[in-house]
């Protein structure tokens, strides 16, 4: 088979693939003729607990267990008009026990919940069409989080929406274009797209091969002994799907590209480095190398996260640096000696007294030092 | 002026190299001479891996980590290398056109589609080459385990021991600790290279040799391919599948891991194996082991990579038993493994337990719906159904033991060790595969063109002598001269 049969296989692969999808993933009409209502973060309001509003995102941060915040929203929607409600959040930690809540005018008085799934820190979309208490006209929305957070989850709004086959394939377009930008993660794992995806990119294209390939063996069923016919099919469907997905990391980089080149671009190693996301740290270790001799000198690094332990450690080098990769313990006192140096950054727990020249942190262990540079958050002693 | 430092330092090395594989090769018989990208590709690969026995060797002899000793040293050895190679440059040339195969090209579109796939390639490795240079040393283990080392080697100016935490805190006066002291020096070298280069430490400039590695990589496999009879366009078609698998990549862009130098030593090193046990001609025995022996050298675990090369070379030196000795070996050691896993013993830093604990969820993620390996591990069992018989003919069979070794490798390694955890939270699983992939593909695209190969050739008129048939796929036409 030439090779344009078979490219318009792969579309025809690709277009059912997309339908089939549409028919599981659409939980009802295809076209509705609702459009999609949104809540900023400034048209929710705070019911209970403790938020702040902040650069257009409400964060909720508490360490209580038992505290419970909810953020809610005026509505006026037909419920048989919208199946679908996203709430937009990042920072939610697993297993975090989070309620979508309405009110009806169908039954003012009752508080109706369903549970909102979270995933990688962020909240999953809810069908509520199949829910009995989804019924009559929707007159108010809430999300109710429920603590500890302690670190800060941001919600940026709500979406309710209809849920046809547009604003699916939509979403899930946002999905496999998202950028990604390089991470932390991004040296172990390239998602492709949204952290979390209903479909993903990788798989509709699997299925489009897969189909086009039954479509090949449709059109061929008298020759599929002919082995030969299949690789070349098999090759040619893959190469195609290949591309597309190349396509789309190419388009990625090229993002990307821009990106660092925002960041770093014409710049010098020093200014590259006063533009990086450890620029305040740089720059106090850069001040407290100047306290310290030429020569390298023994140092430990104290710091409670272990990304600005090993952050601070790697500016200090060439001095002879300790710092533990992996838990915020120091070192006991006595492998410690007079004229090693101690740097302590963002590091509770470590106390100096003054009058005595006299450091002491966990576990009442004590040493001899001189203060040699403070800085916000930040400490240089030599020890004696 | 920097760029002109970094650039004529790393030409030097790369000089070096490919002066030594062409002499290694020279050597041998005159017409086995491989195609000049596999030349090209291999010797930067094997000009890298010198310079860093050579630093190693200045710094054994109280030399200074400098470019009047490590540098006076790679120069008088690509002049030594390479003089007698320069009467021989112009049939080089030559060489390097015919062998690109385009004079007797019987379909021009292949041409212009070679052309368009190496432009895509092009603007990709500008993209990643922006990247390198731009963004200062930025992944977890390039500044807790990898850079560190660089620094304190050329600030100092020599190889100062890296200890234990426990030695340090015990009073060492001279030796220095990071993260994993223990890991070997290849790496954190070829960071020093640069920097004494360019005489000033800069973090992002230092790893050029991530991107020349990856340039080095395609090359090398292009060249395999023309010389294993792919046309120009399939070569260079199987190049771009390899090459542009996007966690590979992403190793370039964000350097500093040892994870990418690993994989192209352990595939190079593979492949000029398969072609030794091709041939059995001593230069490819000498390149192949040039590679192999860098591969313990760049990170611990190359150990393991190397060990799953022995049932490869078994298959392919006992074409009779081979296979079966290895079928044994391999259930041998799956029983050894398990047996072990009582004791709970901990090896290179992986606790052995004896669960089976597959962790289904985080390969799936991490193989088939995510985006580090477009579709490599949906493609791969259709192609092996596909292209059965091919699997384990005479000729591919020690590369398929040496990539079905490494399957197990990994799918042991991931199920009965500490390190299942680090394939839920997709820490370690994909950069663990990178290691064996480019082979795994590089496998996958010879077991098509042999498979297409055959059959082309099974359909074609059997006369006295049969000429020699190449495929013809419709979107990876053949064009060979």
């Amino acid at each position: 088979m030439e090779t344009r049969k078979l490219v318009l296989l792969f579309v025809a692969g690709l277009a059912v693939t997309l339908a089939l999808y549409l028919a599981l993933a659409v939980p009802g009409d295809w076209f509705p003729s609702a459009k999609a209502r949104y809540w900023t973060a400034k048209d929710l309001r705070l019911a209970r607990g403790a938020a702040n509003l902040n650069d257009g995102e409400w964060v909720l941060q508490s360490p209580d267990a038992n505290a419970v915040i909810v953020l809610s929203g005026d509505a006026a929607l037909r419920s048989t008009d919208y199946r679908v409600m996203q709430w937009i959040a990042v920072g939610l930690p697993p297993g975090a026990e989070v309620q979508l809540l309405w009110r009806t005018d169908y039954e003012p008085a009752r508080l109706n919940s369903i549970r909102v799934p979270v995933e990688s820190g962020r909240l999953r979309p809810v069908v509520v069409d199949d829910n009995p208490a989804w019924i009559g006209r929707i007159t108010g929305i809430a999300l109710a989080v429920r603590g500890p957070l302690v670190q800060p989850v941001r919600i940026r709004g709500a979406i309710a929406k209809p849920m046809g086959a547009a604003e699916v394939l939509a979403d899930r377009w946002r999905e496999w274009f998202a950028f990604e930008g390089w991470s932390g993660t991004s040296i172990n794992t390239i998602v492709g797209g949204a952290d979390v995806q209903d479909f993903p990119l990788t798989w509709a294209v699997a299925f489009a091969i897969l189909i086009a390939l039954g479509f090949y063996a449709g059109l061929r069923w008298r020759s599929l002994r002919d082995r030969r016919g299949i690789v070349v099919a098999l090759v040619a469907l893959t190469l195609c799907g290949w591309l597309l997905l190349d396509a789309r990391w190419t388009a990625a980089l090229v993002r990307q590209s821009r990106e660092t080149a925002r960041f770093y671009g014409g710049k010098d190693i020093e200014q590259k480095h006063l533009a990086a996301e450890d620029a305040e740290l740089y720059q106090i270790v850069q001040r407290a190398k100047q306290t310290m001799p030429a020569t390298p000198v023994r140092l430990f690094v104290a710091a409670e996260a272990h990304y600005f332990r090993g952050r601070a450690a790697y500016h200090f080098y060439p001095h002879n640096v300790y710092f533990d990769a992996r838990n915020d313990r120091l070192p006991p006192a006595s492998a410690m000696r007079a004229g090693d140096w101690l740097f302590v950054y963002q590091r509770p727990g470590i106390q100096f007294d003054r009058s005595q020249n006299m450091l002491r942190w966990d576990d009442g262990q004590t040493h001899a030092a001189e203060v040699k540079m403070i800085a916000p958050g930040a400490a240089l002693f030599r020890l004696m | 002026m920097d760029a002109a430092r970094l650039i004529l330092a790393w030409a030097v090395v790369w000089i070096a190299g490919v002066a030594l594989v062409r002499r290694v090769y020279s050597a041998g018989a005159a017409d086995r001479v491989p195609h000049p990208a596999w030349m090209a590709g291999a010797g930067f690969l094997a000009g890298a891996f010198v310079l860093t026995l050579v630093m190693r060797g200045v710094a054994v002899a109280g030399g200074p980590l400098a470019l009047r000793t490590v540098g006076v040293v790679m120069v008088v050895l690509t002049l030594a290398l390479w003089l007698p190679e320069l009467r021989r440059v112009r049939a080089w040339r030559m060489a390097f056109f015919d062998a690109a195969g385009w004079r007797s090209a019987p379909w021009p579109a292949a041409r212009i589609l070679w052309y368009a796939l190496l432009a895509w390639l092009a603007v990709r490795y500008a993209l990643l080459l922006g990247e390198v240079l731009r963004q200062p040393l930025f992944p977890w283990d390039a500044w807790t385990q990898w850079g560190t080392k660089a620094r304190v080697w050329f600030e100092l100016h020599h190889m100062v021991p890296f200890v234990s935490a426990i030695t340090w805190l015990g009073g060492s006066t001279s030796g220095y600790v990071d993260a994993a002291p223990h890991y070997p020096a290849t790496v954190p070298l070829l960071q020093v290279w640069s920097s004494l280069a360019l005489a000033r430490w800069d973090d992002a400039w230092m790893n050029v040799p991530w991107w020349l590695l990856g340039v080095a990589l395609a090359l090398a496999l292009y060249g395999f391919f023309r010389d294993q009879g792919l046309a120009p366009l399939f070569a260079l078609t199987g190049t771009w599948l390899i090459v542009s698998l996007p966690i590979l990549e992403t190793h370039v862009a964000l350097a500093g891991y040892a994870d990418l130098p690993l994989a192209c030593y352990l595939t190079v090193g593979a492949l000029a194996g398969f072609t030794w046990i091709r041939r059995r001609t001593w230069p490819d025995t000498a390149v192949a082991l040039l590679f192999l022996c860098a591969v313990p050298m760049i990170k611990i675990p190359g150990w393991i990579w190397l060990a799953t090369l022995v049932p490869g070379l078994v298959a392919g030196l006992l074409p009779r038993h081979g296979l079966r000795i290895v079928v044994f070996g391999w259930v041998a050691a799956i029983v050894a493994i398990f047996l072990l896993g009582r004791y709970e013993p901990t090896i290179f830093n992986y606790r052995l337990h004896f669960d089976l604990n597959v962790p289904w969820h985080g390969l799936v993620e991490a193989y088939l719906s995510f985006a580090n390996w477009h579709l490599l591990f949906w493609v791969l069992p259709a192609i092996l159904l596909a292209t059965r018989d091919r699997v384990v003919s005479q000729e591919l069979v020690p590369l398929t033991v040496v990539v079905g070794s490494g399957a197990l490798f990994l799918l042991l390694g991931f199920s009965l060790t500490s390190a299942a955890i680090w394939v839920e939270d997709q820490s370690t699983v994909n950069r663990a595969t990178l290691h064996l992939a480019p082979l795994l593909a590089a496998w996958m695209v010879l077991l098509v063109h042999r498979a297409l190969t055959a059959r082309a050739s099974e359909k074609a008129p059997q006369p006295a002598q049969a000429p020699e048939v190449t495929p013809a796929l419709p979107a990876v036409p053949t064009v060979d001269a």
